[in-house]
């Protein structure tokens, strides 16, 4: 089969006309289906070359690189996650793709088909033309995005559908295998990739402080505004899991880049940002247990693991409560006052912001003071650890290094990528680590809290406590293990080559 | 993949429309089905409106080869093929006869073919010679219609006595009533006793019908034109027929 794209706009009735002139024809009854694009919201199936479309009941998945159906299946309702998808071909190439989140139907197209015979002397079929035209049913029903001429032979005819071939190009018509669902965004003006929750923001060295920081703080804004309409609808857990990257964000920004506005709107929205922070905290905890409850299970021995599942069914409970917060705090009138003063304080022209020292800085020795001072306190309080080893100090490392890295990727832009790419992966090593251990202590402890806390309703929320306890006593043993891999991980760190790097990259340099 | 003769030793039974409709009725269903045009008067291929010519070197049908393969024409129907039949047919069995193991080279021929199609139907002309043991050789099933009229019940027992002489099982052999007109009490009186004299009789009694007929005029299977009509059904029964044969 053989795709071609018109010359500008010609429709059907021309393609038709044109045919009739050259060829006998045979006009076959025009169909009209509609066609649903789905794709998570960040189009992780887009970014590996892949359509998945349901038509009616059926969806396939297509990948538009090897130019090959993937997998076909039927459902009657649109699948979400990859867990409601059935064992087979879909499933095993979707699920490291898509992982947690949901899939979103995100564009609506009907498409229609002119089909024709071509016929010879005895009226026989010789070629088939389709005519496809596609309309984006939400955006722009009546306008049609893209036309498209397929063109297919029938065994033994190759003259035949030659001959159509050539009268299609004389006539001005491109032959092309250009994919089609990508055409079909673009056409629908859908630019999929342009939603990512990674810091994309280009500063110049020496674009005043209060300027770029600002830039940093409205693109915060606007993907906590993007996630909202979809944590309250409950869509998937990612959704809350962005928007709180975004939160996390804006209060390192607030904090630790002093200076650059005026301390009074400072301190009114670092509190803002703390409250903001707060109400979803609970949910998203929730939502970690809930996803990880597969591990937890296989951390258990075989014949405690179906035990645990009471636990589960409890975090779910308390799971939907705290959904149920969190929605009615986005809605409420403080959160819409905050972020509707927020949004204005950080428009431009706004006069309230000037008085700040450091508001006219060169962004570039603000961005080395900053990071210079915080890569020290990471050194400092890693070295006090390798003597004393004192579990709260580790706690207090692991903030300082998260301050260190929010630092360096707001200003990543201002410095070689490479180099930045060398830190960064050093850095996250040792966050790694860090990390770990905080996330053991906190699961040690909440498990538990929740286990004391959880209603018994007869023998199995006993069996579960059980298995509960066992829980936390394989998380304390590795905690404990995670805890004595420290000093390799900060050594790693702390060595001679990431020193020099942070030097040449960091030590702020006055241009005189 | 089934290979499956409608054949008879007599002419005008009803063997193309048979061979015409089943193979519309297997490609239905979703089977790649090919339609081998074996009878140089190429009536089953005029059904399908292709012309009767395949490429020189297949003639002959001696030797498997790409010829054969160039020569296949897709039908107006999904998943249907036509390998047409060439006027230069009449001489198949003179072809045959000059090669070694002459009875077995059509099947030979087919071969290839056997890998692209799981269903191929031969319309076979009514012979009793080279091109028929060729046939008998070949085909999985043959599938004979039979008009219920003495002169067709004595022409069916020379066939019979022919495949017993020469060696051919008769295991794989299925006949149906063909043709039958109810108003005749002849073939009122033979349909019912027919099927009970003869192993492998299917339980199909096509009518004579003008629905039939027509398909001459109009090139298409019944079953494209009138999918719903008495003819159809009654082609639509042997089919079912044949395939539970199939499945035992």
């Amino acid at each position: 089969m053989t795709q071609f794209y018109p010359p500008e706009s010609s429709g059907f009735h021309q393609v038709e006309e044109l045919l009739a002139q050259e060829t006998k024809i045979s006009a076959e009854p025009p169909t009209s289906e509609r066609l649903t694009l789905h794709d998570t919201f960040d189009w992780r199936l887009y970014n590996n070359a892949l359509a998945f479309i349901q038509i009616g009941a059926h969806y396939t998945l297509h990948n538009w690189n090897r130019q090959n159906t993937v997998d076909q299946c039927t459902f009657n309702e649109a699948p979400q996650f990859v867990w409601d998808l059935p064992p087979g071909l879909l499933r095993t190439t979707l699920l490291p793709i898509i992982g947690v989140r949901a899939l979103l139907p995100r564009l609506d197209i009907n498409r229609q088909q002119h089909g024709y015979r071509i016929l010879n002397e005895d009226e026989k079929t010789v070629a088939r033309i389709t005519l496809e035209t596609y309309y984006a049913l939400q955006q722009a029903p009546d306008e049609p995005l893209l036309y498209v001429v397929l063109l297919d032979s029938v065994r033994g005819y190759a003259k035949e559908t030659e001959h159509v071939r050539q009268i299609l190009q004389a006539a001005g018509f491109r032959e092309s295998d250009a994919p089609m669902a990508p055409g079909l965004l673009a056409a629908a003006g859908i630019t999929p990739g342009s939603y990512t929750v990674k810091l994309n923001i280009n500063l110049r060295p020496d674009m005043q402080a209060q300027t770029a920081v600002t830039l940093i703080l409205r693109s915060q804004l606007q993907i906590m505004k993007m996630n909202e309409k979809y944590i309250k609808q409950d869509i998937d857990t990612e959704f809350l899991h962005d928007y709180r990257v975004a939160v996390r964000r804006t209060r390192s920004a607030l904090s630790q880049i002093k200076a650059v506005f005026p301390e009074a709107p400072t301190q009114r929205f670092r509190q803002d940002f703390k409250f903001i922070g707060a109400f979803s905290n609970q949910l998203r905890d929730l939502d970690v247990y809930l996803l990880a409850e597969e591990e937890y299970k296989s951390q258990l021995p075989e014949f405690l693991q179906d035990d645990i599942h009471p636990l589960f069914e409890y975090l779910a409970e308390k799971r939907a409560e705290a959904q149920q917060a969190v929605a009615a705090g986005l809605e409420s009138a403080e959160y819409r006052r905050i972020i509707q003063e927020w949004e204005h304080f950080l428009e431009e022209g706004n006069d309230e912001r000037e008085t700040a020292v450091k508001a006219t800085l060169p962004i570039l020795e603000l961005a080395q003071q900053r990071i210079h001072k915080h890569y020290r306190r990471v050194i400092k309080k890693g070295h006090r650890i390798l003597k004393d080893n004192r579990d709260e100090h580790l706690h207090s490392l692991r903030i300082e290094c998260k301050k260190l890295r929010y630092l360096i990727e707001f200003f990543a832009s201002l410095f070689p990528p490479e180099k930045i790419d060398q830190i960064v992966r050093q850095l996250k090593q040792l966050q790694s680590n860090l990390g770990d251990f905080n996330d053991y202590t906190v699961q040690e402890t909440y498990l538990l809290h929740v286990a004391r806390e959880m209603p018994i309703r007869g023998q199995p929320s006993r069996d579960a406590l059980i298995a509960i306890g066992c829980l936390v006593g394989e998380l304390h043993r590795k905690r404990e293990a995670v805890k004595s891999e420290f000093a390799a991980a900060f050594s790693s760190f702390a060595n001679k080559e990431n020193e020099a790097l942070v030097t040449e990259l960091f030590t702020p340099r006055r241009k005189k | 993949m089934t290979i499956i003769a409608i054949y008879s030793n007599k002419g005008g039974v009803g063997k193309t429309t048979t061979a015409v409709n089943l193979a519309y009725l297997a490609a239905q269903s979703g089977s790649p089905t090919l339609l081998c045009d074996l009878d140089p008067q190429s009536s089953a291929t005029f059904h399908f409106r292709v012309q009767p010519k395949i490429k020189k070197k297949a003639r002959g049908l001696a030797t498997p080869g790409q010829a054969i393969e160039d020569s296949i024409k897709g039908s107006d129907y999904a998943n249907l093929d036509i390998l047409p039949a060439d006027f230069s047919h009449r001489n198949l069995d003179l072809s045959f006869y000059d090669q070694k193991k002459p009875t077995t080279r059509l099947r030979k021929a087919l071969k290839p073919l056997t890998k692209v199609y799981e269903t191929i139907f031969l319309d076979c002309p009514p012979t009793i010679n080279i091109l028929a043991e060729n046939i008998f050789n070949a085909a999985d099933y043959l599938l004979v219609p039979i008009i219920p009229t003495t002169l067709s019940l004595r022409a069916h027992m020379q066939l019979l006595d022919f495949l017993r002489d020469n060696g051919y099982k008769q295991k794989n052999l299925l006949t149906f009533l063909s043709m039958v007109d109810r108003r005749k009490k002849l073939h009122r009186e033979l349909s019912e006793a027919m099927p009970q004299k003869l192993k492998g009789a299917l339980p199909v009694s096509i009518p004579y019908l003008s629905q039939v007929e027509q398909m001459g005029i109009r090139r298409e299977p019944v079953l494209a034109f009138a999918p719903h009509s008495d003819a159809a059904e009654a082609y639509e029964l042997l089919w079912d027929e044949l395939q539970k044969k199939w499945e035992t």
